[in-house]
């Protein structure tokens, strides 16, 4: 029962964050190899426009086909899917062309998360890649559940600012649209100056005091966008209160509410298992990474954070 | 006593309303020193949060933890009086079984993962590094430092499970010489 229904709420997993080289690739092959090896039928979808590489840390070549196909020929995305020498998990891969720029319109976008949603797996994980492009924010928006890494570096952390930030924006904005008020985002930022408004806080907190109707929907919006952090490569103890730090911040700075699910080490066996063209979490299924991957998958699941007796 | 009336001070501790004083406290110095130093996560934003902002962060994180601890005084009390803080056992039979165990890295290691804590924390709280620890539960008497410092790490270690330093330590060190006597 409550199998089913997580299922059913958490079935697309996107996984962002902004900063290249945070692992995102890492991840999404590791939860998608671990969740398949529970018997879950998986597919890993990649995105990254910057390079698509997942194919890489599964030790498979490059699919053929790609989502141009799906957006070009109407190829269903069953076709697309290829075996991963995982048994149960599927990869269909994106391509650097067709997902460049604004090349794909807004409309295309919906009509490829229906397909997604159709497809007849438990899970769908989408591998985001870097930057915070609309298309990436807009794939990261419509997915169930929010997945962003982080690594304990300070670049990582602003990426991940930056990101959130153009998220939440570009939500607010889409939302407050759909219930018809139009330009009051758009309108409110162009007067930032007469406002003094200087952060998306701001921002958000002006719109509410001048329009006070809407107030209900932001805080809806709010409430609505919850994420999920982990953190990559830590390399001491003292790098897990990033993340706390973080989930603070982002509820105390812009309200939105993250669930810490876990932390990675950082494991030089994961580079070495790209080397070896073997994933990661069969290659090194007793590493403690592979065991912290674990922890963090069985947190998504059931929705919870990492239990740290420190909080 | 119902907590109701105190989920706000709560939630601005980011804590679920059944944590205890021990976790209050930790939250709040947590929080305490990360709104009051500028740290790697606030550097990047750090003319958007302003001081000032800030400030009022921290008044807020002040009167709950103040509200908190008068409120919940009585339940720290019991609290106090069940074992350590941090750490407190749920359920008073994991005492016990804990009493009959001979304490090998395998049963410290139980122990540990019982109460849900991971290595890296138990580093964090003991500054003793996560290798050593791992070597302890793997007993990898080989690689482990040398026995007064071995010696010190267990009790330090068992002190953090809320298990007897010395007892611990005692058992585990004539696991060590037993190893020792035979190589």
């Amino acid at each position: 029962m409550e199998k089913s229904r997580a299922e059913k709420e958490g079935k697309i997993w996107a996984i962002g964050g902004g900063k290249g080289g945070t692992g995102k690739t890492f991840v999404t092959s590791a939860m998608g190899t671990y969740l398949a090896g529970k018997g879950k039928r998986v597919v890993l979808i990649d995105v990254d426009i910057g390079g698509a590489n997942l194919h890489s840390f599964l030790g498979i070549d490059r699919p053929k086909k790609s989502l141009t196909d799906f957006f070009e020929t109407g190829a269903s995305l069953n076709k697309l899917a290829v075996k991963t020498g995982v048994d149960n998990m599927f990869l269909i891969t994106g391509d650097i062309h067709s997902l460049a720029s604004d090349s794909i319109k807004f409309t295309q976008k919906l009509k490829l998360f229906r397909h997604i949603m159709k497809l007849n797996k438990h899970y769908v994980i989408i591998d985001l890649g870097d930057g915070s492009h609309n298309n990436t924010i807009d794939t990261f928006l419509m997915a169930d559940k929010r997945i962003v890494i982080l690594e304990p570096e300070i670049t990582s952390v602003e990426n991940m600012y930056h990101f959130i930030k153009n998220a939440l924006f570009r939500k607010l904005r889409m939302s407050l649209r759909e219930y018809g008020f139009k330009e009051i985002v758009e309108q409110m930022w162009e007067k930032r100056q007469e406002y003094k408004i200087k952060s998306l806080r701001e921002l958000m907190d002006c719109i509410r005091d001048s329009f006070s109707y809407v107030g209900d929907i932001i805080d809806k919006e709010l409430s609505d966008f919850k994420l999920y952090l982990i953190l990559n490569k830590i390399r001491s103890s003292d790098d897990i209160l990033i993340g706390s730090s973080m989930k603070s911040i982002f509820k105390k700075y812009l309200c939105v509410d993250t669930r810490f699910v876990g932390f990675v080490e950082y494991d030089d066996s994961v580079w070495r298992s790209v080397r070896e063209r073997r994933p990661f979490m069969l290659n090194y299924s007793l590493s403690r990474s592979a065991k912290e991957v674990e922890v963090f998958t069985e947190n998504l699941l059931k929705g919870k954070e990492i239990k740290l007796s420190r909080n | 006593m119902s907590r109701k009336h105190l989920k706000r001070y709560f939630e601005i501790l980011e804590l679920d309303s059944d944590a205890s004083l021990p976790e209050i406290k930790n939250a709040y110095v947590r929080l305490n020193r990360l709104y009051s130093t500028d740290s790697m996560v606030m550097t990047p934003i750090a003319d958007e949060f302003s001081k000032k902002k800030r400030q009022e962060v921290l008044r807020q994180i002040e009167e709950a933890y103040t509200k908190l601890n008068e409120e919940l005084k009585d339940e720290h009390q019991r609290a106090t009086s069940l074992g350590k803080p941090g750490i407190a056992s749920e359920n008073g039979a994991e005492g016990e079984e804990v009493e009959s165990a001979s304490f090998s890295g395998d049963v410290l290691k139980q122990i540990r993962e019982k109460r849900g804590i991971h290595l890296y924390e138990v580093a964090l709280d003991t500054k003793i590094r996560v290798e050593i620890l791992e070597n302890i539960e793997h007993e990898k008497f080989d690689a482990l430092p040398q026995e007064v410092y071995l010696k010190g790490h267990v009790s330090n270690y068992a002190r953090y499970l809320s298990l007897d330093p010395r007892k611990v330590a005692d058992d585990y060190i004539n696991r060590y010489k037993a190893w020792k006597a035979e190589t």
